[in-house]
């Protein structure tokens, strides 16, 4: 029922006098990157995979457990300013960027206390392969974890790992 | 004494969507240096001096239903029964037999009634076996109990004798 669009919500009275919110259309949510603890409010690009119902790919639809495609650059500009390091650069790019990182770096100067934390946070810094690419492309996969026809809400969480590379063998097949 | 995995061990994945347990990060980045390393498993103590076998403990798993594994928690009755089904999918069906009185003829009459209960993956239950079922909230139309101890038989007493217990 909840598709991708601009903001439409209906508002039920449900037993008891409460409220529940029917999410008619959507095209953001809050969605958190588990590993690096960061969760920022995205839109929501496509539905790419169900596992109970092709159809609901299909027409697109929103529901807990879906596989979406969610806008990176939230994630990738934090994690640059966190870690201070540059992410999701492209093979044939890696020169390109270098070079134009360069001038850059010599305009906004950081202080020894800056670079001393920024150190601290890289020690031990990794970053998945398949993230990695994600970012590239400007977006990340996620998988829903509300119930948008019931809080009106689609929030979820960035694949990673084990469950990342399960879901993109079955987007393959 | 079975320790829980400290590594992450996938479960056969045949379903089409992932499979794992609720209540583990499976992403988590294991740093090297860690003083306490967190278990990979979550398993609970179902309570009432039920012991939850090894293999639950030590398997890979998933099962959203198993009663220490798993979201039910056993409360109400327990009761014995003969396993007399195994051929559903994680489902068992178990054989109550009883006497029930008649007044006017100061007899018993033999009556059974069987009970569809949750058999988790930790239990390799055969037809025949003994087995204790504990309730719990209903998981399907008829499954309103969960396999919480398994007691195998080894004599071909088979399924059609009347026992009570």
């Amino acid at each position: 029922m909840t598709r991708i669009g601009e903001k439409r919500i209906h508002e039920v009275r449900t037993r008891g006098g409460n409220k529940k919110f029917r999410a008619l259309r959507l095209d953001s949510g809050n969605f958190s990157w588990g590993t690096e603890v960061c969760t920022r409010k995205v839109r929501v690009l496509d539905v790419v995979y169900n596992a109970s119902n092709n159809e609901l790919v299909r027409t697109k639809t929103l529901v807990k457990g879906a596989i979406v495609v969610v806008d990176a650059h939230p994630f990738k500009s934090w994690y640059e300013g966190h870690y201070g390091v540059k992410i999701g650069i492209k093979k044939g790019r890696v020169d390109a960027a270098a070079a134009a990182a360069a001038p850059e770096e010599e305009e906004k100067k950081k202080s020894s206390h800056v670079l001393r934390k920024l150190a601290a946070r890289g020690k031990g810094r990794t970053i998945e392969d398949a993230i990695d690419h994600q970012m590239a492309s400007g977006r990340l996969y996620a998988k829903i974890t509300s119930r948008p026809g019931q809080s009106g809400r689609c929030d979820g969480a960035i694949l990673e790992g084990p469950e990342l590379a399960f879901y993109l063998k079955q987007l393959k097949k | 004494m079975p320790r829980l995995a400290t590594n992450y061990k996938e479960c056969d994945q045949h379903e089409r969507a992932y499979q794992a347990q609720d209540a583990i990060f499976v992403a988590r980045k294991r740093s090297v240096s860690a003083k306490k390393v967190k278990p990979m498993r979550w398993v609970k103590n179902v309570g009432l001096g039920i012991k939850t076998p090894d293999a639950a403990i030590e398997g890979n798993y998933v099962d959203k239903k198993c009663p220490f594994t798993g979201n039910v928690s056993i409360r109400g009755k327990i009761l014995k029964g003969l396993v007399i089904s195994t051929k559903m999918k994680r489902t068992i069906v178990v054989r109550r037999d009883y006497l029930h009185y008649i007044t006017k003829y100061r007899r018993f009459e033999k009556r059974h009634k069987n009970i569809h209960a949750h058999c988790s993956p930790c239990f390799a239950v055969k037809e025949g076996d003994i087995v204790t079922i504990g309730q719990c909230r209903p998981l399907a139309k008829t499954v309103k109990f969960n396999v919480v101890a398994h007691e195998a038989q080894r004599t071909k007493t088979g399924k059609k004798t009347f026992r009570m217990f």
